[in-house]
């Protein structure tokens, strides 16, 4: 009987093992070996085997304390994933909330509306954004802002530290992060019963009370999911990023998250310093670890496990 | 406590019309059985009366007040549903004080309110407890207290009982028109099961496929059907029904001859028709051994119930239910008499399904 459980549970978890252990566990193992190297310029031969214990740590902190340009990067990390956060959080929640109260067939067409961003290949939904906030007189925005004769001048929208730099990041990844809150959301309301609702509504709550009062408390496991989800993969998202830096819209020091600060410092242009870049992936890990941890405890994610159902 | 008026409702979704021209009266401190079968557009028109639904056509009145576009909230109904919908996060105090934080009560007077109501319904020491602690009654009762709790004009209940156990339905029945009649509060009740309509109404509408087939009292409903639906949805087992053939003065039923019932006599020479549907309750006849006046048969089955017995006769073909005392014994495949009770007898157009007396309205 356990000999036989054993082999039923290696069976179906094997798949699983194989890809974490390869994909995950291996890489993390290595992550963390060559941040205690000196690791330059993709030169194995010569610096793998160079070992230089918590070195790189150390230059990550001393710049944290004294590089302007890293400590840059931090606050636009901070920044931009908080704010990212509560609009992606908030503004599934509120289209998804408004999308409920109204016709079906009008619903479902405004929702496909908000799947775009996610839909078009980022280098085309990028190029669209580089051109909306393009900082000469060809950006749409400058454009309407001219003809409507607010400003007189273009406006380098990108350049502008450090808010103008962090609302385009902010603007452009929020767009995309929404529609992912609106769908799971979306589906969490579909499961609450109609009754519930026509019951709010005849004792007396309107839409904004039926929200807060009965929705919003019993969404509370998909709040929390999407929460994490998207803290932890605005953290390491950088792709969107890359291009509006690298296309010149946005100030590279203030559209630069720490994941970006990875990729640029291991594969970028210039010098590669592949053991700091590994030492700040190890650091970004951490942060997401802890970040994650935390939501869940706060939440209480515990409580929204189930026991199996049935002995076998 | 107002009186509730449905002038021509309609309600078309889409390409369905669910609702078609009902016209109904709802007096003050009266309880009203909606009954159909599920499809009729009961529950329609529950929900149009509470606001829910607008209709397409028509207007709906609570006394001379035309509420027809005033939304639920402002409507002052009560509403209990067959799932109860109690909020599953909010404990059994939040449930019923919810609508009184709505209007925006004094805290005090909300506890005050809902310590009343939960004693009424002696719920008082289920307060502190979640939804998922309480067994289907005790939700049903806090679903009642959430309706009643702002003393509505009108309490809608959209088939409470239907989630309950057969035991307890017969116990809350009896409870729920006593409440009702003690409250003098106009109810509206949906049920698709003709005991309870019958047991609790004062009045009920029968609904098919979004008419009313027939309003009246219960007796009225059930010893009066207007259509062979009427009778054939009421009571258990229902009416039964036999086609039959008008040979003045006699009815020919599957070879019988029996006298047309004298009060459809003239009925029947008046409107001159020929075939037509004789129906009787199975408790208007009783079953005789062997050949004798009355629709010769033999017995199919029977079905001892305690009390009484119910006998399925075959009679050329066609089978009827009667009921028969306790302790007559039968056998199967033995021949026997089924003797109508005249002027309990039913007979309905062919064509129509209408009872005679009313095919001229």
């Amino acid at each position: 009987m356990r000999k036989e459980k054993l082999r039923d549970l290696s069976f179906f978890l094997s798949p699983m093992v194989l890809m974490v252990l390869l994909f995950y566990l291996v890489p993390l193992i290595m992550t963390i070996y060559i941040s205690m190297t000196r690791m330059k310029n993709w030169n194995v031969e010569r610096y793998l085997t160079e070992f230089v214990g918590i070195y790189n740590y150390e230059r990550l902190f001393y710049m944290f304390q004294h590089d302007p340009t890293f400590k840059a990067v931090i606050m636009t990390t901070i920044v931009f994933v908080g704010i990212t956060l509560m609009i992606n959080v908030f503004g599934g929640l509120s289209l998804a909330l408004a999308t409920f109260f109204i016709n079906e067939r009008a619903a479902s067409s405004y929702r496909l509306l908000w799947l775009l961003p996610r839909m078009s290949p980022i280098a085309v939904y990028s190029l669209v954004w580089y051109y909306f906030f393009h900082g000469s007189e060809i950006g749409t925005l400058n454009s309407i802002l001219m003809s409507l004769g607010l400003i007189s001048e273009p406006i380098p929208w990108g350049q502008v530290t450090p808010w103008g730099a962090w609302s385009v990041i902010i603007f452009v990844n929020g767009l995309v992060g929404v529609s992912f809150g609106m769908i799971v959301f979306t589906s969490a309301l579909n499961q609450i019963p109609k009754e519930l609702v026509i019951a709010a509504r005849v004792d007396g709550a309107s839409s904004w009370q039926i929200s807060k009062r009965i929705l919003i408390p019993m969404m509370k496991w998909h709040l929390l999911y999407v929460l994490t989800w998207q803290f932890l993969s605005l953290l390491t998202t950088y792709p969107h990023l890359f291009l509006l830096v690298e296309w010149d819209l946005v100030n590279r020091d203030y559209g630069t998250t720490l994941a970006l600060y990875v990729f640029n410092t291991a594969f970028g242009r210039g010098e590669q310093d592949q053991g700091l870049a590994a030492a700040a992936a190890v650091v970004l890990s951490i942060i997401g670890v802890i970040g994650g941890f935390v939501t869940l405890k706060v939440l209480q994610f515990e409580k929204m496990m189930k026991k199996p159902r049935g002995d076998f | 406590m107002v009186k509730v008026i449905l002038d021509n409702i309609t309600k078309r979704f889409d390409d369905f019309a669910a609702l078609k021209g009902v016209t109904l009266e709802i007096t003050d401190k009266e309880f009203m059985a909606l009954l159909g079968p599920s499809g009729s557009g009961k529950s329609t028109l529950l929900y149009t009366i509470a606001g829910i639904y607008r209709p397409t056509s028509g207007r709906i009145y609570f006394d001379d007040r035309d509420v027809t576009d005033v939304p639920p909230k402002d409507r002052n109904v009560g509403l209990v549903f067959q799932n109860w919908a109690l909020y599953p996060h909010m404990k059994v105090f939040d449930n019923i004080a919810f609508p009184l934080e709505l209007r925006k009560f004094p805290k005090e007077e909300i506890a005050k309110k809902v310590k009343e109501v939960a004693e009424m319904l002696r719920i008082e020491t289920l307060l502190n407890r979640y939804p998922w602690q309480l067994s289907g009654g005790q939700q049903q009762r806090v679903a009642i207290a959430r309706a009643l709790v702002k003393e509505p004009d009108v309490l809608l209940l959209d088939e409470p009982l239907s989630n309950l156990d057969a035991l307890l339905r017969l116990e809350v029945r009896a409870e729920l028109k006593r409440l009702q009649k003690e409250l003098g509060i106009t109810a509206v009740y949906v049920t698709h099961d003709q005991a309870e309509a019958l047991a609790m109404a004062d009045r009920i509408a029968v609904i098919k496929e979004g008419e009313i087939l027939q309003v009246g009292d219960p007796d009225e409903v059930y010893y009066k059907p207007k259509y062979r639906f009427v009778g054939g949805f009421l009571g258990s087992p229902p009416m039964n029904f036999l086609d039959a053939e008008v040979q003045d003065p006699y009815l020919d039923v599957y070879g019988n001859r029996i006298l047309i019932p004298i009060q459809y006599r003239e009925l029947v020479k008046k409107l001159g028709v020929r075939k037509v549907i004789l129906g009787f309750r199975p408790h208007d006849a009783e079953v005789v051994r062997g050949v004798a006046e009355g629709l010769v048969g033999t017995v199919y089955s029977f079905e001892p119930l305690g009390r009484e017995q119910i006998v399925t006769v075959s009679v050329n073909g066609a089978s009827l239910k009667v009921f028969a005392p306790e302790g007559e014994h039968f056998t199967f495949g033995e021949q026997v008499t089924v003797k109508l009770r005249e002027d309990r007898i039913i007979l309905f157009d062919k064509k129509t399904e209408k009872a005679l007396e009313f095919l001229e309205e």
